[in-house]
């Protein structure tokens, strides 16, 4: 089950659109189809790939954690190392220049932790296309640091006041958009799901991740027992994971947002919970969390890139089928793995990817001494320290947001001041 | 001429919204549209999606949402009740199920626009089965091959959606429109056309070339903001039925 078979993956995925939506999903299928086997395209990739996006990224091996945890070796993808912060710049990157390819002048996309609204940001600025970002309003307030990047990229970022205002609804509001406008415009949407051919595209984009992973171990001998990673919609993980999906001496784990408990709205389980079931929602049938109805259900992570009611048909079906594990990783626990990577290892996880991290510190000690564990860091932790910050040291937090906003009111010249030492 | 008016069952609440399917009736609609609202509704644009917003917060259920239609179908049993809504609430109670209540509730046909015609998850067999007639959506963006395979595949009445886009914008009527009706009526199937329908003069252009001219957007533009008061929703009643007058030509 390594693509879709028309667009399903077993019994998950298809095409489930209103014929509004239809053509540019067709248009857009058969250039990927196309471009995907033409030989300067992948070269152009590859190029920007490796002199933009900084690839390959290293598979680093964590001493400290490895001694401290007392099982597997700990290995570390660092998507995190990737220009702009996170491996969404992958997909963008690859999408970006198809939508070129098609002549398309115009850039929207959906976002929840702004990692995917960044990076296709980034990617229109470097390809000089225009660039509109949908991102839910509970999610702009959370994720400022990346809203301030998305503008300076030169990207306009739309609130969504609809819904519960965070990423489904972005989504929504993006297929809207492109219903109207799909004549000069394109959709990169940001994860392996949605209507097809979007999970095949994401995920050969993203495949990069494992490919090198692959090749790395290969290289250095290194013998994978067991890649873990996070799983929103599932881009990062369905990456690292393609190129082992048929290896199963490699146990293939998912971490979810378990968020502050398991009861209904607490969290956002897709396969782990009981709170989910198959339905047909935002153009593919997956595991969704909605009720008997049918209704989206209220979902809750302290990562806003896992906050997600949905999960890519693929790995809903590598996760019925057994080859893909799902475990569930409260807020508490995202938290403990930030810090621990952080003081130990030197290395800043995001919250979506502490997940991973911290379904790592548990399984580590099940594996043997001499096999390796890889957790793939989807990105890196500089945008959440608005929500670290707080919860690690909350009154020099305040202190400093307080002093901030004073010098701001007071139309301080920050920097000024900082310069002149005042 | 024939007028597909629609309404949104449970918005602004229960009894307001068999008010509203009164007036329009009265305004001269023979066909009633009304939509289950959900709460990711894709292919609708703000007002109906905020509409859709305010029913569900009111705690809409699809049991409650039937019984509104069910009441509305018993005080006009000669008025054909259109149900639309998403695949997700078709398909997660199960598809036959779904049409089985429908059907209990008065209904006569389902246009579901993310269930598309040759990837409906069993839903023309189970309207078949069940005397219930399912209504696609065309779109003028389709492919002319699609079009033709959609326009041809048996249908009864095919829904042409007549503008890119999503519902409540303004459409213009163009001889590309008038094109593309013609195309999907081409097998024989009724044309109902709609999509950003304003005012009489449009829906008057429109009659001649379907079967019946579909407004929604413009109904529940009326009842948004003015539904918080008793007062308010007695205005917008009157307003739609005025409206559907207008559009109808009565």
């Amino acid at each position: 089950m390594i693509t879709s078979n028309n667009g399903f993956f077993d019994k998950f995925g298809g095409k489930y659109v209103a014929e509004i939506i239809r053509r540019p999903l067709d248009d857009l299928e058969a250039a990927f189809n196309k471009y995907i086997h033409d030989p300067e395209f992948i070269e152009e990739l590859r190029i920007i790939q490796r002199d933009y996006i900084g690839r390959e990224t290293p598979l680093y091996f964590a001493p400290t954690a490895t001694e401290l945890l007392g099982g597997a070796q700990i290995y570390i993808k660092l998507e995190g190392l990737a220009n702009t912060g996170a491996h969404k710049i992958n997909n963008a990157i690859g999408q970006c220049l198809l939508a070129k390819k098609m002549g398309k002048t115009r850039i929207i996309a959906e976002t929840g932790a702004g990692q995917h609204g960044l990076a296709t940001a980034a990617a229109c600025a470097k390809l000089g296309l225009e660039c509109v970002v949908y991102m839910g309003e509970v999610d702009v307030r959370r994720q400022q640091p990346n809203v301030a990047t998305m503008e300076m990229y030169g990207a306009k970022v739309v609130p969504v006041t609809s819904g519960s205002r965070t990423l489904k609804d972005a989504v929504n509001e993006a297929m809207r958009d492109w219903a109207t406008n799909f004549k000069n415009t394109h959709y990169v949407l940001g994860s392996a799901l949605g209507p097809a051919p979007f999970p095949d595209i994401v995920r050969t984009f993203q495949s990069i991740i494992g490919e090198e992973v692959k090749r790395q171990a290969a290289e250095r001998h290194i013998d994978i027992a067991a890649i873990v990673a996070c799983v929103g919609g599932g881009s990062n993980s369905i990456g690292v994971f393609t190129p082992f999906i048929e290896d199963k001496n490699v146990r293939l784990i998912g971490a979810e947002a378990g968020g502050i408990g398991p009861n209904m709205g607490e969290n956002a389980s897709r396969m782990t919970g009981n709170a989910s079931r198959e339905g047909i929602v935002q153009g593919y049938k997956s595991r969704f969390l909605i009720d008997e109805d049918g209704q989206s259900l209220p979902t809750r992570s302290i990562s806003a890139g896992l906050d997600y009611m949905g999960i890519g048909p693929q790995l809903a079906a590598l996760g019925e089928s057994g080859r893909v594990e799902f475990t569930s990783i409260l807020d508490k626990e995202a938290l403990e793995a930030v810090k621990f990577f952080a003081r130990n290892e030197g290395i800043l996880f995001a919250l979506e990817s502490a997940h991973a991290g911290a379904a790592a510190m548990k399984i580590a000690k099940e594996l043997p001494k001499d096999k390796a564990l890889v957790i793939n860091m989807s990105g890196r932790g500089d945008k959440d320290i608005f929500i670290t910050s707080p919860v690690f040291r909350p009154e020099k937090w305040k202190e400093f947001l307080k002093a901030e906003l004073k010098r701001l009111e007071n139309n301080e010249d920050i920097h000024d001041a900082e310069i002149m030492n005042k | 001429m024939n007028l597909m008016s629609h309404l949104i069952a449970g918005f602004p609440d229960a009894e307001t919204s068999i008010a509203i399917a009164d007036a329009l009736v009265k305004g001269g609609a023979n066909i009633l549209e009304i939509q289950l609202a959900f709460s990711d509704p894709s292919a609708d644009g703000p007002a109906i999606q905020t509409a859709s917003t305010v029913a569900l917060e009111k705690g809409f259920s699809t049991k409650q949402g039937l019984e509104v239609v069910k009441k509305i179908h018993e005080r006009h049993p000669e008025t054909p009740i259109y149900i639309m809504t998403y695949g997700s609430l078709a398909f997660t109670p199960g598809i036959e199920n779904f049409v089985k209540m429908c059907k209990d509730a008065g209904v006569s046909a389902c246009i579901i626009p993310d269930l598309p015609f040759d990837c409906d998850e069993g839903l023309t067999e189970a309207c078949k089965k069940h005397g219930l007639e399912n209504i696609p959506v065309a779109a003028p963006s389709m492919t002319k091959e699609r079009l033709e395979t959609m326009a041809s595949a048996g249908f009864k009445y095919i829904y042409a959606a007549l503008r890119a886009g999503t519902t409540g914008s303004e459409t213009t009527i163009d001889q590309a429109t008038l094109d593309f009706i013609d195309t999907v009526g081409k097998g024989g199937a009724k044309v109902l056309g709609g999509f950003g329908i304003r005012n009489g003069e449009q829906s008057k252009v429109l009659s001649k070339h379907v079967y019946a001219v579909v407004a929604g957007s413009v109904f529940v533009n009326i009842v948004l903001g003015n539904e918080d008061s008793a007062e308010g929703r007695k205005k917008a009643i009157a307003e739609i039925e005025a409206k559907a007058r207008e559009l109808t030509g009565a």
